[in-house]
């Protein structure tokens, strides 16, 4: 495994070459093809249409006017007015049709982004900063749309465009046009050049605006850790260089960006005074008349426009690709624990739970568990204990399939827990993390969580049997109370409380307890515990705790040292075998007496 | 800071420095528009002369150097205007990324200086909208608006000025058009303004979604509720796409109006024009002339429109930043704050303290009052939700009591500096926060200078350095975002070492040890008290076995100090700590 990502240092991105990444695009443009090739045919008819106005106007100079034609000049600004019309009406439509494809474009490359997030580990949000997938998911996605739909269409407009002019030059002299033509592998050249520096410049722009939104949303969530430290001036500093490395990345990006067209631009005119040159010294010797030169000249003149536009397309694709490259690298991030091919509805779950000989890791270098193997019957309640880091919430992560075991097995009421389908388990598994998140609504919204159908009264029942309700109710707005996202509002204890009632609301088969009281008091924690054994009746559960009074009555107590099971017993079995828990037990007895 | 009355003013404030090279690339972009309309003109004169002309073919033999000189007057102007356009460019980049880093450091600066009621009040999604993308609707403000602004105008006025110059009525007939076009850019103003308005804050709220979403993440899995929360993000991802298509909608409800008009001008110049040639009023050169440059009139009008997006839209982003750009915290140093050379002894005075939290609706703490004495350790328990942390907090001026004083050093904490009370301050929080850095870095975050042999101390103080020692990359370990990877314990450990190692005068442990085990809690009591620095602890605990030995132990219930004093003290007293004490030995069974 890599090692952890932080906003230090830039993502790593093997790709290569970006036209496997528009090849890939055209899944999301697909849906729209239709759409893109009217859109396309309204272009093409309005371009036509534009043709018609110099028509009309020359033949008011040359005949409406030297005639004294009053009413023909009429006539033909009436023309004139028409073919404008058409023109802006068809260009309206083809603007509207597109505004709603590259809409829609966006739409569902966020959901897909979003979607495949969630399926994705523990790991993965372990392993870089929460900034770096944000902006994937929001600002990079906002950036490719425009590339993806008009984009397109205008690099085939162009091309059109392009063939077209090519075909009339050939057709009125070839060896002038050959003259244009030549301007054609300076230009390749220069491209290929300005491509390969262009592209890692923008690689480079969004790796640096990577960081600085990992930096950005860390200190911000950290802003209280910063002040009681008082680091605002390095953090400022470090954000200072951070935002400095920003824009010297983005002024080397767009110092290439802006040389495409300058560089079309004076080729375009190299070409035109070798075509004046050349065409002279030939009409000299007779080969060339005076109206190809002038076709030609106006023909190179044209020429060009459409290889400038095509130019800026060409400048928006190598820029945006460095994002696309980033969208496509979070799709294709493996889903490393999913639901097997095969995978079945776990049935409602009795409560057996098996390890067999399971080994685990989180990575290579160091094995969690080693060997693992017990079973827990239906019903019973078991304590995990041990000193912190030896791997008693791997345990029961692992019941929850929240990481792949390495080897060996992890069964409930002997079904492979890996051959099921993941919402078909975590559904019937209450867990209640170290971390007890609150999400920003109300009290009650995030009890709810546990149970998004739950009636006010289950809330309530939920609340009162982990002793939240009293306190919810003491503030004025009582459950309707906002909780906002870093609110002062809760205290750590209050928010462990909720958090019990979010768990027990989903009326779990297995309760998975993880220092799920550690910071409530000890006289509500005994509280909680009435409400709790009535609970817990009938119900598997896992509970790691510190406080040993938390934990005595448990059917089983498991001693976890090394990643493996040192004792294992009721709390007199294990106080009688004078062990790792009698010694550990004793020592806080001797501490509080 | 007194707030200018504008955003433009406002902008240009944060242009300072930048404004003379700005002001070049302004002159630039006037140049090479100018230049714009001197390379046809050599062509023209190319093919005229050497080309269709009346001696065409004498000419190419008898004046050939002017040929050539053409040629490559041609070639070299074209160099010279784009490599104007190369440098105006480069020019305005550089001035919109100088301007961007300016403000954005600013605010981030602003950001990490404010009061907690500032957090509570923006959420962190928000938050990054604004120094990302509102900053960038700024940027594109420098970069490409005011720059289209002044080609716009200089191009039309000019081009204004030359046709009144010529033919005034002819120039006016056609100019007349133009203010039908400027009342539709109004009218279009003012239906997009609000758009803007609507689609940042739809950003905002993806952003906080996406963002709420990818910190909560244990908790969606947990409860598998991924399909709810790919739901609840839909909602505001349409919301966000239906926004976004208004905003475009409505430039396409004017666009054809503008487009139209624009259109107009060239036919009314042909039909007026004509009858004019028709009447003898105009010569045919003339109007040539004037259908040459029709476009420097016509293209400024087609832009407006686009530059009144692009203005709403810096617009509506600015009035976002600009909130955070003046939004000043209510807790800062008073004028006169008294001046600390030296460390501070670490007495802190509680003196009828009441407290209530500015969005609360009751009051937290009532009349609070103790002392702790330089060196002593202050215990104290209470319910969850007694106020525990509140009063804490009050101490590093977190929060300002709403009635009573707190000294330090008998000096209330108002009159001092802040930054110089905190330094003097060690805080492990109960959520333990730490930043994706190495363990090393975690440590030494309150002061990066700290030697590494201070670091492994310190870890060892706060029994931390065992399991850092197993970890395979040691102190170069890097821990996730919010310390995951570790456990609870763990994250306590390294956040104990955080706060001992500024070496503070006082010491403010809330709950640190709750996901500590026993025995390593021991570990870490023994070391509180043997550091080698003065130190005042005020410890918050559940565990009596902390408690136990502290100087006094205040016992809080619903904000008020009901029980005070010793161990034994309070034992003997018979009331909620010995009720406590009587529950942890657990005599119960």
């Amino acid at each position: 495994m890599a090692r952890r990502n932080t906003y230090k240092e830039d993502e790593v991105l093997e790709t290569p070459f970006e036209v496997r990444h528009l090849l890939r695009a055209f899944v999301y443009i697909k849906k729209y093809l239709g759409k893109m090739i009217f859109a396309l045919v309204l272009s093409a008819i309005g371009g036509i249409m534009g043709l018609f106005g110099p028509m009309i106007t020359q033949h008011a100079l040359d005949d409406a006017i030297p005639n004294k034609n009053v009413e023909l000049l009429l006539w033909l600004a009436g023309a004139l007015i028409f073919t404008f019309v058409v023109g802006v009406i068809f260009t309206t439509i083809r603007s509207r049709i597109m505004i709603n494809v590259s809409q829609n474009i966006i739409f569902d490359i966020r959901k897909d982004i979003f979607e495949h997030l969630q399926k994705l580990p523990f790991q993965y949000y372990d392993d870089r900063p929460h900034g770096k997938i944000l902006i994937r998911v929001v600002n990079y996605v906002n950036s490719v749309s425009d590339m993806l739909s008009n984009g397109l269409i205008n690099v085939i407009l162009e091309s059109l465009n392009l063939i077209f002019i090519v075909i009339f030059m050939l057709c009125v002299d070839v060896k002038l046009s050959l003259v244009v033509l030549a301007g054609v592998p300076i230009l390749a050249a220069f491209m290929l050049w300005l491509k390969k520096k262009q592209r890692r410049a923008w690689q480079q722009v969004s790796n640096k605006n990577s960081n600085l939104n990992a930096y950005l949303q860390e200190n911000i969530v950290g802003a209280r850790i910063t002040q009681i430290f008082v680091r605002e001036d390095e953090n400022s500093e470090t954000f200072g260089t951070l935002s400095d490395r920003c824009r010297k990345t983005w002024l080397e990006a767009v110092m290439y960006s802006n040389l495409m067209w300058p560089g079309i631009d004076n080729i375009s005119v190299w070409v035109r005074a070798a075509v004046f040159i050349v065409g002279l010294i030939f009409m000299g010797t007779g080969n060339v008349s005076l109206g190809v030169v002038v076709a030609i000249n106006s023909y190179s003149a044209r020429f060009w426009q459409p290889i400038m536009n095509l130019g800026n397309i060409f400048n928006n694709f190598i820029n945006n690709i460095a994002y696309l490259e980033r969208i496509f690298e979070t799709l294709d991030e493996p889903v490393t624990v999913d639901d097997a091919e095969d995978a079945i509805k776990m049935p409602d779950i009795k409560g057996e739970v098996t390890f067999e000989n399971v080994t685990f890791s989180y990575d290579e270098s160091k094995t969690v568990l080693k060997n693992l193997s017990f079973t827990v019957k239906p019903g019973e309640s078991v304590a995990l204990v041990g000193p912190t880091g030896a791997g008693k919430s791997t345990i029961v992560n692992l019941i929850s399939r929240f990481y792949n075991v390495n080897s060996g097995r992890v069964l409930i009421d002997g079904q492979d827990i890996s051959k099921v389908t993941l919402n078909s388990l975590r559904s019937q598994m209450g867990i209640m993390l170290q971390d007890s998140f609150i999400f920003s609504g109300t009290i009650e919204d995030n009890i709810r969580y546990g149970k998004l159908d739950a009636t006010e009264e289950e809330i309530i029942r939920a609340s009162k049997t982990v002793c939240a309700h009293d306190f919810i109710n003491r503030f004025q707005d009582g459950y309707q109370t906002e909780v906002k996202e870093r609110g002062s509002l809760l205290s750590q204890g209050q928010k462990q409380l909720i958090s019990f009632a979010r768990t027990l609301l989903s009326n779990p088969a297995i309760l998975v307890l993880d220092e799920a009281t550690s910071s409530i008091d000890v006289q509500t924690e005994r509280a909680l515990q009435q409400g709790l054994n009535a609970m817990l009746e009938g119900r598997t559960s896992f509970i790691i705790a510190h406080r040993l009074s938390t934990i005595k009555n448990c059917d089983k107590i498991m001693y976890i040292d090394d990643g493996g099971i040192a004792e294992c017993g009721t709390h007199e079995e294990l106080l009688a075998k004078k062990g790792h828990y009698y010694h550990l037990y004793t020592a806080q007895m001797e501490d509080i007496a | 800071m007194n707030k200018p009355k504008s955003k433009i003013a406002w902008l240009w404030e944060n242009m300072r420095g930048y404004r003379i090279i700005y002001f070049f690339s302004i002159i630039g972009t006037i140049a090479y528009n100018a230049m714009q309309l001197v390379v046809p003109y050599i062509t023209a004169k190319i093919v005229d002369t050497f080309l269709t002309g009346k001696n065409a073919a004498e000419n190419i033999n008898t004046q050939r150097d002017l040929f050539y000189q053409l040629i490559i007057a041609m070639v070299v102007l074209t160099f010279v205007r784009t490599l104007i356009v190369y440098l105006v460019c480069f020019d305005v980049e550089h001035v919109s990324q100088k301007v961007l880093y300016r403000i954005r450091t600013y605010l981030f600066d602003k950001i990490e200086r404010q009061d907690m009621k500032f957090y509570s009040t923006y959420r962190t999604g928000d938050l990054m909208t604004r120094l990302t993308g509102d900053l960038d609707a700024i940027r594109h403000m420098i970069a490409w608006v005011i720059r289209s602004i002044v080609e716009s105008v200089a191009l039309f006025v000019a081009t204004a000025i030359y046709f009144i110059y010529m033919d005034w009525r002819l120039a006016l007939s056609v100019l007349a058009i133009a203010p039908f076009i400027f009342i539709i850019i109004i009218l279009f103003k003012n239906k997009v303004a609000p758009r803007h308005k609507a689609l940042r804050e739809k950003l905002s709220l993806l952003n906080t979604a996406a963002q709420e979403n990818i910190s909560g993440n244990r908790v969606v899995k947990a409860f598998a509720r991924e399909e709810y929360e790919i739901a609840k993000f839909n909602e505001c991802n349409t919301e966000y796409s239906q926004t976004n298509r208004k905003t475009a909608m409505t430039w396409l409800t004017y666009y054809p109006y503008i487009e139209t008009f624009a259109n107009l001008m060239p036919i009314v110049l042909l039909v007026v024009g004509g009858l004019f040639i028709i009447n003898g009023q105009l010569t045919m050169g003339e109007y040539v002339a004037f259908t040459g440059l029709i476009w420097a009139i016509q293209n400024p009008m087609r832009q407006l429109g686009n530059i009144m997006n692009e203005f709403q839209r810096f617009s509506a982003a600015s009035d976002k930043v600009m909130e955070i750009y003046y939004s000043e915290p209510e807790i800062v140093d008073h004028p006169d704050a008294i001046d600390l050379t030296e460390r501070i002894k670490g007495k802190v005075e509680f003196k009828n303290v009441s407290f209530q939290y500015a969005d609360g609706k009751l009051p937290v703490l009532h009349d609070i009052s103790f002392v702790a004495n330089p060196g002593e350790t202050i215990a104290i328990m209470g319910e969850t939700g007694c106020g525990k942390t509140s009063l804490i907090q009050l101490i590093p001026r977190f929060y300002e009591p709403t009635e009573g004083e707190v000294l330090v050093d008998d000096i209330n904490v108002k009159d001092m500096k802040l930054h110089q009370l905190r330094k003097n301050i060690g805080l492990a929080t109960q959520d333990v926060l730490l930043y994706s850095d190495t363990i090393d870095g975690n440590i030494a975050f309150g002061d990066p200078h700290i030697k590494q042999e201070e670091v492994v101390k310190f870890a060892r103080y706060s029994a931390a350095s065992d399991f850092i020692a197993k970890m395979p990359e040691g102190y170069d370990t890097i821990v996730g975002e919010r310390g995951v990877g570790l456990s609870g314990g763990q994250k306590q450990r390294i956040s104990l070492a955080r706060a001992l190692a500024v070496k503070p005068a006082i010491l403010i442990l809330d709950d640190t040890t709750s996901a500590v085990d026993m025995e390593t809690e021991k570990q870490i009591q023994h070391s509180l008290n043997e550091l080698d620095f003065p130190c005042t602890k005020i410890i918050i605990a559940q565990r009596i076995s902390t408690t136990k030995f502290a100087d006094k132990i205040l016992v809080i219930q619903d904000g008020r100090i009901t029980e005070s004093g010793t161990h034994d003290e309070l034992v003997a007293k018979k009331g909620y700590y010995y009720n406590l004490v009587q529950l942890q030995t657990g005599e119960e069974a």
